[in-house]
């Protein structure tokens, strides 16, 4: 599903690299941790499977695909078999936790029946049926990345990817989005995660990809956090 | 889908206009400024074209015959200038025709006078030209024919009329270009102040799997609607200040001002204002989307 050969990126004309002939293979389905420290190059690996920016040097191929070659006008298209969870959730403050999901399938032109049918269902799944009509700012952190959650999976994609999805979350309140995310992946869906939270990698004990100073130094099933750090 | 997207982008513009109402009226009504003014010119220039067009009309040419030309030698003549393919219009008139006129102009100073006898006066073709331009080019051709003794047509004054024509199009030409450029400024500095307020939005919707026509259209719709309602307004008011001067006109009895009636103005007007004004806001829209849309 998801797959990097020799992949390298520099930012700008800069000597150092955010991410130094990394080398893996997502099968469909997995749920994998990416871990390490701020700049180890975590988020530049979730932006290049999603073609926010352009590998330097080798190939990373996502559904099959060099993501590299994809002309501007399939990003729409790629974009739309991934769901981007973000930390700071990115959500439309002045308008209500029904549109914000309904928002996502609006932009790939679904019919208005699919949307009235499909936003219910996925606010149920995330445990937001009686908020639908609330305000995002009226919500708490935990309810505003559940939103962010309902978003992502709303068109079915194939994979989910988050960004620091509990990075402004308290324990308890992260450990439930990480349950959330681990029934999506029990569905079927592949699920990538950029977290440096080292009880919530160690707690589910999936596969971890270490990245380090923009290097890969470890991939491991199963894998818990302090095995490496 | 067509549908919804539709309802989406329609709903989109209204409500990204309603919450940026301020910035959207002040907008609106700089480019109606800026539109009027365009209009207004536009008003003069037609005006001051239709005048000159109209004494240009009345631009002829003189072609004086030797007197000294054979029967064979006018014919060729009339024969030459009647089929040149600029001509419109050839009139022959004898020496004693243009007796008889100067008598009719003169009144009873040439009492007496025996013209048959001692006819100073050339014949000669009067020629209207298709083109009031074709006048001096035509002249110094209609000389070199065979028989023809002087071709006059008010040299001087025909060449400072064209001039003048000339100048006032260039000058209304590039004070019209400059006040365009204006108004693509100004929508385009509006919008890209709208644009920067919803990147937040515009970003979420890229990574969503938003083509980028489905995130400019409703700032397109947008630009579009300040385009138009920028240049309807100003249509309404020249309408009414156009009006108001031809009745102001009539009634002080200066008619040898004459201006294009009204119904011609505003054809004229919504022909170019509206497509203008709707162009201008799409274009401004556009300038100001490129970068955000690369994400």
């Amino acid at each position: 599903m998801v797959e990097a050969k020799n992949l390298c990126m520099k930012y700008g004309k800069g000597k150092q690299m955010a991410l130094d002939e990394v080398n893996f293979f997502i099968d469909r389905g997995e749920f994998v941790f990416f871990v390490g420290s701020s700049g180890a190059g975590k988020s530049t690996l979730l932006k290049l499977i999603i073609r926010e920016l352009k590998p330097s040097k080798g190939v990373l191929k996502v559904f099959n695909r060099d993501v590299s070659r994809l002309p501007r006008h399939r990003l729409p298209f790629l974009r739309r078999n991934i769901g981007m969870v973000f930390q700071d959730f990115r959500l439309m403050e002045e308008r209500t936790v029904y549109d914000n999901v309904a928002f996502a399938m609006i932009v790939i032109g679904s019919s208005r029946r699919e949307i009235k049918r499909r936003v219910p269902h996925v606010l149920n799944l995330v445990g937001l049926q009686d908020k639908a009509k609330a305000k995002i700012t009226d919500l708490s952190g935990g309810e505003q990345q559940r939103v962010g959650l309902a978003r992502a999976i709303v068109n079915r994609p194939a994979m989910i990817m988050a960004d620091e999805p509990t990075g402004n979350l308290d324990p308890g309140t992260a450990l439930d989005i990480m349950n959330l995310l681990r029934s999506i992946n029990l569905r079927g869906t592949t699920v990538l995660v950029a977290t440096h939270n080292r009880e919530i990698v160690d707690h589910f004990k999936k596969r971890v990809l270490y990245l380090e100073n923009g290097k890969l130094i470890g991939d491991e099933q199963k894998g818990i956090y302090t095995n490496v750090h | 889908m067509f549908i919804s997207g539709f309802i989406y982008i329609l709903g989109e513009t209204l409500k990204g206009m309603y919450r940026n109402r301020w910035m959207c009226i002040t907008s609106t009504g700089v480019v109606m400024v800026t539109l009027l003014m365009l209009g207004l010119f536009m008003v003069v220039n037609l005006n001051v074209r239709h005048i000159t067009e109209s004494v240009k009309e009345q631009v002829e040419m003189v072609v004086y015959i030797e007197e000294d030309a054979d029967r064979a030698t006018l014919e060729e003549l009339g024969s030459l200038i009647t089929n040149h393919r600029e001509v419109a219009r050839v009139e022959y008139v004898s020496s004693e025709e243009h007796m008889g006129r100067l008598r009719q102009q003169l009144g009873g100073v040439l009492e007496g006078y025996d013209a048959d006898l001692d006819n100073p006066l050339l014949a000669s073709f009067e020629v209207s030209t298709e083109y009031p331009e074709a006048v001096v080019r035509l002249a110094d051709e209609f000389e070199t024919y065979p028989g023809v003794s002087a071709v006059f047509y008010g040299q001087g004054y025909v060449e400072n009329l064209f001039e003048v024509t000339r100048v006032v199009q260039i000058v209304g030409l590039a004070l019209m270009a400059g006040l365009a450029i204006t108004a693509v400024f100004l929508i385009s500095h509006t919008i890209k102040l709208t644009v920067m307020m919803r990147k937040k939005e515009i970003t979420i919707m890229k990574y969503v799997g938003a083509t980028n026509w489905f995130i400019r259209w409703p700032f397109l719709m947008e630009g579009l609607l300040m385009g138009f309602v920028g240049a309807v307004l100003p249509l309404a008011i020249i309408h009414y200040l156009y009006r108001i001067s031809v009745e102001w006109i009539t009634v002080n009895e200066l008619m040898f001002i004459n201006l294009l009636p009204l119904e011609t103005v505003m054809a004229e007007l919504s022909l170019y204002l509206i497509p203008l004004g709707i162009g201008l806001g799409i274009l401004g829209s556009m300038f100001s989307m490129g970068r955000f849309l690369r994400v």
